[in-house]
């Protein structure tokens, strides 16, 4: 077996724990499965692509590539604006639709349905303004360096590879440490003790969502940056995304980053040993395996 | 006791109507006047209202109409997140503590309601208070034992030095032992000025360290006087506290 699918596999899996990152959150705070996260992924990475295009009009040497990288400094500037921008469209479609339905008390079930509703709503109008043509940040090529051992990784990807480590740190820290990080794992265990603890639980929520979008945004830049730019890009990794926010435990940050690659090694073992076609069975399979054997996932608390 | 005419109530509900369900009241017009320092027992047959009612105080079932104020200030519809920073502490009858959080962290939590500089002598000031709190503060909270649970919900309750204080069922699941100390505990919370009300089912222990006793039947008082009085008053107890006999709901009976 080629030692290069560990390689593809941390930075696949890298991708899928930043977004499983928020999945979990969002789903042990606001307690629904958000199928519309998906989308906040290929919004970020769009976002980003039009904020760094509209830098790059305004001045061209933002577009000159930083070495040893593929693009300019219009991209980390661009990055940092669709952060804000994807939280502020999490705290807008919270607005207009999952809180409605929240302080109507509807049933779970209703407010997976519109998450639904909002992915197909929000994915078609990513396809209307930017057409389903796949797009890229840059076209510089990189060469990918040997790293011993038998691997390479282009200085894009171990970039990627060093922020996500960040991402999950800062987050780690944010929720042990910090009195926000108290706050939402207290409305997680028990939103209205924490109401009569003194927690603003509506503004726990906003953090969250805005935690959520901007962790999202991040994966998604990523995924365009190493891949590519299309608006189905967060839909593909959807079920990966729930795959690893299930395995790792639902409200596990460490839990999400871990299981997030889990799945992408098993990926990318099984586009090695079974071929590229299975690739999307393997978080299926992962997913159906934790809910059978061991339903709270690796670090989850019993139901 | 019930508070002299001079006196604001430290807590007065005016007509108050409140239940989970818009069209569905469980609390039906209540009326009651709390004067600061009493210590006041909620009782009355399973059913009648009295964990809606104290609820629907603190501000997690919704208040149809009628209102509630404390110390004067109209506190209908404040939030109820922002009740415990205007004084008005409550302890839930069951999961009233974090478990997933550390001891220390559930106090940290509450304490967040205080401006900053404050915080950890509160802290402080209760540890002291609970010293078995602080004897392993990074514990999971999930882990402690029933009456060490009590008296952390108790804690956070009391991180804000609230002048008023209610608690739904502090007994339920204790032991006999337990649910004295948890009573001595009361009184003293009690004796140091803060107005507590109080629900029980544990009907003779509560009479005993209640002044005042209000029985609540199908969401309206039926009955309120000294407790002293009630705990002499067969009748009441026939009438008013479930199957005939005051002693069913004594602390004794839970003896296995």
């Amino acid at each position: 077996m080629n030692p290069q699918f560990l390689m593809d596999g941390l930075i696949a899996g890298a991708m899928i724990g930043l977004g499983a990152i928020g999945v979990t959150l969002t789903y042990s705070i606001l307690r629904f499965a958000n199928f519309a996260h998906g989308e906040l992924l290929s919004w970020g990475a769009y976002l980003a692509m039009a904020v760094s295009g509209a830098l790059g009009m305004l001045s061209t040497t933002l577009v000159k590539p930083i070495a040893p990288f593929s693009f300019g400094w219009s991209l980390p500037i661009a990055a940092v604006i669709a952060i804000l921008l994807t939280g502020l469209l999490a705290l807008a479609v919270d607005a207009l639709l999952f809180g409605r339905l929240r302080r109507r008390g509807s049933a779970v079930i209703i407010l997976v349905m519109a998450s639904f509703g909002a992915s197909l709503a929000l994915r078609s109008l990513l396809e209307f303004i930017f057409t389903s043509k796949p797009a890229y940040y840059t076209k510089a090529l990189q060469i990918a360096v040997k790293l011993g051992g038998g691997l390479r990784a282009t200085p894009d990807q171990l970039l990627s590879l060093g922020l996500t480590l960040v991402a999950v740190i800062a987050i780690h820290l944010l929720m042990t440490r910090t009195s926000i990080g108290r706050s939402m794992r207290a409305v997680s265990e028990n939103p209205a003790l924490a109401g009569i603890a003194g927690v603003d639980v509506r503004k726990v929520i906003r953090v969250v969502w805005f935690l959520g979008a901007a962790l999202a945004c991040i994966a998604g830049i990523m995924t365009g940056l190493l891949v590519q730019i299309r608006p189905y890009l967060g839909h593909d990794l959807l079920l990966p995304l729930f795959a690893a926010a299930i395995l790792g435990g639902i409200g596990s940050v460490p839990g999400a980053m871990l299981a997030g690659l889990i799945v992408g090694l098993s990926e990318a073992a099984a586009v090695q040993l079974v071929g590229a076609e299975w690739r999307a069975a393997v978080s299926f399979v992962i997913l159906v395996i934790v809910l059978l054997v061991r339903p709270r996932g690796l670090f989850g608390r019993a139901a | 006791m019930s508070g002299s005419a001079s006196t604001t109530p430290a807590l007065e509900m005016r007509a108050l109507v409140a239940g989970y369900e818009p069209d569905l009241p469980i609390v039906r017009g209540v009326n009651l006047s709390v004067a600061p320092g009493e210590l006041l027992v909620l009782l009355g047959p399973n059913g009648a209202g009295k964990s809606t009612l104290v609820k629907a105080i603190a501000g997690v079932v919704p208040i149809h109409s009628g209102s509630v104020t404390l110390a004067g200030r109209d506190i209908t519809h404040v939030p109820a997140h922002r009740k415990i920073a205007q004084g008005l502490a409550f302890v839930p009858q069951t999961e009233n503590i974090f478990a997933t959080l550390s001891i220390h962290e559930n106090l940290q939590l509450a304490a967040a309601v205080l401006p900053k500089q404050l915080r950890a002598d509160r802290i402080k000031a209760l540890y002291e208070r609970f010293p078995d709190l602080a004897t392993a503060p990074s514990r999971l909270a999930g882990a402690l034992s029933g009456g060490q649970r009590q008296m952390l919900a108790v804690a956070r309750a009391l991180i804000v030095d609230p002048p008023v204080v209610i608690l739904d069922e502090p007994s339920a699941g204790l032991s006999p032992k337990i649910v004295s100390e948890v009573f001595e505990m009361l009184q003293q919370i009690n004796a140091a000025g803060v107005t507590v009300i109080l629900v029980e089912q544990n009907v003779k222990a509560a009479l005993k360290i209640a002044s005042r006793a209000v029985i609540l039947v199908e969401g309206q008082i039926r009955h309120e006087g000294a407790a002293a009085s009630l705990l002499d008053d067969p009748i009441v107890a026939k009438l008013y506290l479930g199957t005939g006999h005051a002693q069913n709901h004594s602390v004794g009976a839970e003896q296995p």
